[in-house]
């Protein structure tokens, strides 16, 4: 069980150095990407300093929402040259997980100290036999063990979004905003 | 962004460099340390809690602690240590960080992920019968 532990956190640790380094290669290293991004922080800095201080008149809060429209189109446009290189990579991701889910497949790699909450019983005991929830699958593991390692190689590496960015939001999937009349 | 293209950029808009790793160490074990910058405050509290989630998993799978227990204690130790350490031993002003959840909220999730991960390596390899 250890060496399968083992096994298990070495496989996630070289999937997210993968990853990283191919999102590096096809996104991170554009001019684009790196043009759009710095944009992105800048506006996002400049922007919760202006919110920080309470807008009393009418032109100040269009002048924020103007530039939040703007930060929330540089954003959008911000994901969308991730997207592309982010499917592919998505892509060769799946067919390497289906892989390691067939080599693991009915193998109980270790076991819980605790009995998780139903609905993640659906993870933690796939494909394995018997009724002791406590066994432990290989996808479970594995998505745990990429929660964390993956998180942490980013800031380690430099590569996580900043926090002023984060927090001002926005992304391909969030609705425009409507420009004040 | 890497360490040296941010430097490069803070330069050429007048912004002051950022803090090295020395300087930032030094600032996490000083109490009632000035931090100019929240971003590197708020990194301390991140990989303080990561160290954390990691020790606390080690210690829970050595023990073994198990169950709900195990989780809740998690959860209490660490939102306690962390609360201690930016209220008595740094003593920073919360508002200017958004408030106590947005500090306590820094991290928290990775270093729970750490935490399991830890706790059922130990726990599987030191106590589980095969």
């Amino acid at each position: 069980m250890l060496a399968d532990c083992l096994l298990i956190i070495f496989i996630s640790i070289c999937t997210a150095l993968l990853g990283e380094g191919l999102t590096w290669l096809l996104v991170y290293r554009t001019e684009k990407y790196k043009k759009l991004k710095a944009e992105v922080e800048k506006q996002s800095k400049k922007l919760e300093k202006q919110k920080e201080v309470e807008a009393s008149d009418r032109s100040q809060k269009k002048k924020i929402e103007r530039q939040e429209e703007r930060l929330k189109n540089n954003n959008r446009d911000l994901s969308m040259v991730k997207m592309k290189s982010m499917f592919a990579i998505g892509f060769a991701f799946t067919s390497l997980l289906s892989m390691f889910n067939s080599i693991f497949d009915g193998r109980v790699v270790a076991k819980l100290p605790f009995v998780p909450i139903s609905f993640i019983q659906g993870i933690s005991h796939r494909n394995l036999a018997g009724e002791d929830y406590t066994d432990c699958s290989f996808i479970f593991l594995y998505i745990l063990c990429t929660m964390s390692i993956r998180q942490n190689i980013q800031k380690m590496l430099g590569l996580a979004p900043s926090r002023a960015a984060s927090k001002q939001g926005g992304g391909f999937f969030s609705p425009p905003t409507q420009m004040t009349k | 962004m890497s360490n040296s293209v941010r430097k490069r950029n803070q330069e050429k808009s007048g912004d002051p460099p950022p803090p090295t790793f020395s300087e930032t160490l030094s600032r996490a074990f000083t109490s009632e340390a000035k931090w100019t910058d929240k971003d590197e405050f708020l990194d301390v509290i991140y990989w303080m809690r990561q160290i954390l989630g990691i020790l606390l998993g080690l210690i829970w799978g050595l023990l073994p602690l198990k169950g709900i227990v195990g989780l809740a204690l998690f959860f209490a130790v660490n939102i306690v240590i962390t609360y201690i350490y930016f209220t008595s031993y740094q003593k920073v002003d919360e508002e200017e960080y958004g408030g106590v959840s947005e500090i306590l909220k820094e991290g928290l999730m990775t270093s729970f992920s750490s935490f399991v991960v830890l706790w059922i390596l130990l726990y599987s390899s030191l106590h589980a019968e095969t």
